[in-house]
């Protein structure tokens, strides 16, 4: 048909969708006008009326199956069969509660845990920032390749001052591009003390973002003009309303970051975090930035990655004219530096964006995403599973249907129609149930979080993106677990099924019997992966609880002081620290005092590349500077060699090495007096030998590691670790008197050092709980659908069941029996799942503290957990299956 | 079947034609004058000399499909005897239709002629 003539049969097409009843009567009164017409022309040729009446009843065939035919011609297709299937689907699921109830809430949890976990990502990843005309809004990335020297303070993707103030000046497709250094940390003092974190911007960010303050304004042009020049700050609005009680009269006053101060001359508009995931609490001009971080002068560094772009583009530019603009601009910065090619990396900006973020996020995000589908493909199997056993209770019916003339095609529709219908139900169920506890579960989980990320900027309501994946997802699952069955179903020997009592010819069927083992081995195997998962995790945090770190943990306080950003210099702040020292030292319950460049498992960690004088290889060491009380104060002991004597500072040519790294470059050779070069080509000798610690990271026994003498440098930004008798709370208190006492205005924060290993345990603790939590999910998932096929193939063979009773068999030989053919799906599907668990445990292996990835205990336990559960799911119906009489079995249809 | 072609030595076995021939024949007939379905299949029978004859049961269904794609309406009058009947009647869709049908009839029913009469060695 041509479409215009398609168009104008839409009319017609509509009137009989909507007037069907009326279209009925019409029909009806039709054909009885035409009986009557040939009645009479029959009866005006001579024939008697009644078999005139007869034989035009004849002619016409039967006037419900001309009625029949009728409203066939007359189908508006596949919308009017739709409904119909619509309608009969809901009275088939209304009259079979109990499998609705199941089917409904199994999917409902598989769709809703995905979608929930959509919601996530979309909030992290997926949305434009919250600004106006964020499609507007692109981030920019760098990729350097070739042989280049480069610094990078926050990210080697992003840009240097100089290369900013480049793309700025020479783009011609942005209306406004901005650069920020994010994660500025800053101590604001006076009266409360408060560490913030903030960021420093170029001067036209509010205006590019179109965040305009709503009290004061941003930046002005002349705020950036001179580094060091003009001391203006912009501050959140909810550290306007929290620290600062919304006073009124806060703009033109000035507080205090770093020891500088800053004149406050704007507040952010409400609900503005910045564009950060980790919200902002201050903006400051670039051209503070020495002033805010004494320790470095950025602003001058030419190939030093700190800065993040972000450029609004002009209204219609495309982004491969945005891309060929900034390539120019790209080639000739490589220019200046010979060697070097720079690829750009253009996107839409979301929280998510940095090249270096992606890559942590990327494997993380597939991981939870694969663990998520399998609990929805377990569901579905689950599903899949009780529609194949209702349908062979229906057998019968579509039999007899087949046989008068429907189409296998029409059937499979109408039985594809019930499976949307569920998943439908159950999907909408599903997403609403993960909207309503997904901000929960996702504020449960930033709160077990580090202190620093209090909240996250992101936003996991759902929007049209997730709406579309939830119902992407939920027509995917009934196809998905509807196919098979219909297929199954439509599929049929008709005279079999017909003269056979259709309850008993269900199970007989060769392929009907291996479907159903096949969706019960995939769902065990599938169970399988995830609880073994969970097993894995669970055993490595065990391990991690129960493993000795090789240092003392208890007993001891930690500190943190960073001197250089408070503005002290070198003198300054080692007589500080040597006075600080020397209080601690004499304060009641403190034993010995010690400091360190890195405390241990702080997170802080230096490295470099070491040689053997004499051998090629170099080797990447970790390494710490510690005071001479470091050994004794976390209880590492000197195995061979000696310490560090006080006064031994980072002049003299000694270094301790642990035990691993002595095994590592002088195997079967004592260590004491061999030389070590560092990459700047200075040499040292080994005085000593250290214990081996965990003192980098938890469940590295046997990494390299090595300890230099302090140095004054570390005297502006290093841990003091204390070792003290008596409780924490006290001690903690006269620490922090003792350091106020020395400099009223510095902030310092005494911590215990067991917390820092809280702090490695935390993450693998909340993903031990979640896979935990979907590993008895899968296991209930699991269960229920061995438990429904078990028992429903015994009730379909009970007639068997009483022939062989009758013929002689015991009770106990049938039982075992059907549990061994219960369980041959099972053992497949445990085989499958235990082969198929060698890629989990890789993926898994750094998070296991050190566990190994093939822990023999947790591949045997989970399997046999996995066996114990089918055991039982499969023996309650099958006890309760064979006790019954067998003259009742045998008359049972 | 659909459409019986009744040969002059009475009952034989019936060739089926196809269901566009059918709908071809119905809008013809149509096309003559309006009527209901009964006179449509009597007149169908009168002119074609008794040889083709539609069966009642595919007569209506045939109808409604044709209305249903547009190619006759239909309107309910007040017969003659006071009672109500349906009569169909031919759109200006259902002409253009009719006109290329009868085309392509006409070129299909001259080639299997010509092939028919070719001379036999």
């Amino acid at each position: 048909m041509r479409p215009v003539h398609w168009l104008y049969t839409i009319p017609l097409r509509l009137r009989s969708l909507f007037r069907r009843a009326q279209a009925d009567q019409e029909l009806d009164e039709e054909l009885r006008d035409h009986l009557e017409r040939a009645i009479e022309e029959y009866v005006a040729r001579g024939m008697a009326p009644r078999e005139a009446r007869r034989k035009a009843l004849l002619a016409i065939g039967g006037i419900e199956n001309c009625k029949e035919e009728c409203r066939d011609a007359r189908r508006v297709n596949w919308i009017q069969d739709l409904i119909q299937d619509a309608h009969y689907g809901l009275r088939m699921l209304q009259q079979n509660p109990g499998f609705t109830a199941a089917a409904v809430l199994a999917i409902a949890l598989g769709v809703g845990i995905n979608v929930g976990i959509f919601s996530v990502l979309n909030g992290a990843a997926l949305r434009l920032l919250p600004i106006p005309r964020a499609e507007q809004v692109v981030s920019i990335d760098q990729i350097l390749h070739g042989r280049f020297k480069r610094n990078s303070h926050n990210g080697a993707s992003m840009f240097s001052y100089s290369e900013y103030l480049n793309y700025r000046e020479h783009n011609h497709v942005f209306s406004g591009l901005l650069a920020y250094e994010p994660f500025v940390n800053a101590t604001l003092s006076g009266g409360k003390m408060q560490e913030l974190l903030g960021a420093l911007t170029s001067c036209n960010y509010f205006d590019v973002l179109g965040e305009h303050p709503t009290q004061g304004r941003g930046f002005l042009e002349s705020d950036c003009a001179t580094p060091g020049g003009n001391a203006v700050v912009v501050i959140s609005d909810d550290l306007w309303r929290g620290t600062f009680a919304s006073d009124p009269s806060l703009l033109g006053k000035s507080i205090t970051l770093n020891r500088t101060a800053y004149t406050v001359v704007g507040i952010a508009p409400p609900g503005f975090k910045g564009t950060e995931p980790i919200p902002s609490s201050f903006w400051v001009a670039i051209a503070m930035q020495k002033a805010l971080d004494p320790w470095s002068d950025r602003l001058a560094d030419d190939n030093l990655s700190w800065l993040a772009l972000l450029g609004r583009v002009q209204r219609g530019v495309t982004m491969q004219e945005v891309q060929a603009d900034l390539a120019v601009i790209a080639g000739r910065i490589d220019q200046v530096h010979p060697g070097r090619t720079t690829s750009l990396s253009i996107r839409a900006a979301t929280f998510f964006n940095r090249q270096t973020e992606r890559e942590i996020l990327t494997p993380v995000v597939s991981v939870i995403f694969a663990t998520f589908g399998l609990v929805l493909l377990v569901a579905c199997a689950n599903v899949a599973n009780l529609l194949l056993a209702r349908a062979s209770v229906r057998q019968k019916e579509i039999a007899l249907r087949l046989s008068i003339g429907a189409s296998r095609w029409r059937l499979m529709r109408q039985l594809l129609a019930e499976s949307l219908l569920l998943s439908l139900i159950g999907g909408t169920l599903g997403s609403l149930l993960a909207f309503w506890s997904f901000t929960s579960i996702t504020r449960l989980i930033i709160s077990h979080l580090p202190r620093e990320v209090s909240t996250l900027a992101v936003n996991v309501a759902p929007d049209f993106r997730v709406l579309a994946y939830a119902l992407g997802l939920t027509l995917i699952t009934g196809i998905a677990f509807g196919l098979i069955p219909a297929l199954q179903s439509s599929r049929q020997d008709l005279n079999s099924a017909l003269k056979e009592d259709g309850a008993r010819s269900g199970p007989g069927k060769r392929s009907g019997r291996l479907l159903l083992s096949v969706f019960v081995g995939t769902q065990v195997a599938v169970c399988m992966i995830l609880l073994l998962a969970t097993g894995l995790l669970l055993r490595g945090l065990y391990y991690a609880q129960t493993v000795d770190p090789g240092f003392e943990m208890k007993g001891v306080a930690t500190m943190f002081l960073n001197l250089g950003q408070q503005g002290y210099d070198e003198n300054r702040g080692t007589a500080f620290v040597g006075r600080l020292r020397q209080r601690m030292s004499e304060l009641p319950g403190v034993i010995e005092v010690a400091q360190a460049e890195c405390a241990p498992l702080s997170h802080d960690f230096s490295a470099d590349a070491f040689t053997v004088p004499g051998r090629v290889e170099k080797i990447g060491i970790e390494y710490n500077h510690v005071s001479p009380q470091y050994f004794s104060v976390l209880g590492i002991p000197i195995v061979r060699g000696r310490g560090f004597l006080p006064g031994e500072t980072h002049a003299s040519p000694g270094v301790v090495v642990t035990e691993s790294t002595a095994r590592r470059l002088w195997p079967d050779e004592d260590p004491l007096g061999k030389t070590l070069r560092e990459s700047s080509g200075r040499e040292y000798s080994v005085i000593g030998v250290a214990r081996d610690a965990q003192v980098a990271h938890l469940g590295d026994l046997h990494t390299t590691y090595l300890y230099f003498p302090e140095g004054t440098p570390d005297n502006l930004r290093a841990y003091v670790l204390v070792r003290y008798a008596g409780d924490f709370p006290g001690t903690a208190k006269a620490i922090r008197n003792a350091v106020q006492s020395l400099d009223p205005d510095l902030p310092v924060d005494v911590a215990k050092l067991e917390d820092y290993l809280e702090v490695w345990r935390r993450p693998s603790r909340i993903v031990a709980a979640l896979s935990g939590a979907l590993g008895a999910l899968a296991l209930l998932l699991a269960s229920i659908g061995v438990y429904g096929v078990v028992s429903y193939s015994v009730s379909r063979r009970v007639h068997e069941i009483g022939v062989r009773m009758a013929l002689g068999a015991d009770g106990g030989e049938i039982r075992n029996l059907l549990l061994r053919q219960a369980m041959r799906p099972v053992l497949v599907g445990v085989l499958v799942g235990v082969a198929g668990c060698g890629a989990v445990s890789q993926v898994l292996s750094s998070m296991l503290f050190g566990l190994s990835a093939h822990d023999p205990i947790a591949f045997l336990a989970v399997p046999l957990l996995l066996l114990v559960v089918a055991l039982v799911a499969s023996v309650i119906p099958v006890r309760y299956g064979t006790r019954v009489d067998p003259m009742v079995a045998l008359r049972y249809e | 079947m659909l459409l019986s072609v009744t040969e002059d030595i009475g009952m034989s076995k019936p060739s089926d034609l196809v269901q566009g021939t059918l709908d071809m024949l119905l809008v013809k007939i149509l096309a003559l004058e309006p009527m209901n379905g009964f006179a449509v299949s009597q007149r169908l029978k009168q002119v074609s000399g008794d040889v083709l004859e539609v069966s009642d049961g595919s007569l209506y269904p045939a109808l409604h499909k044709l209305e249903q794609e547009g190619w006759i309406t239909a309107e309910w009058k007040t017969s003659e005897y006071g009672r109500r009947a349906k009569y169909y009647s031919l759109t200006r869709l259902g002409r253009r239709q009719l006109e290329k049908e009868a085309d392509n009839w006409d070129r299909l029913s001259s080639a299997i002629s010509r092939v028919i009469k070719l001379k036999e060695a």
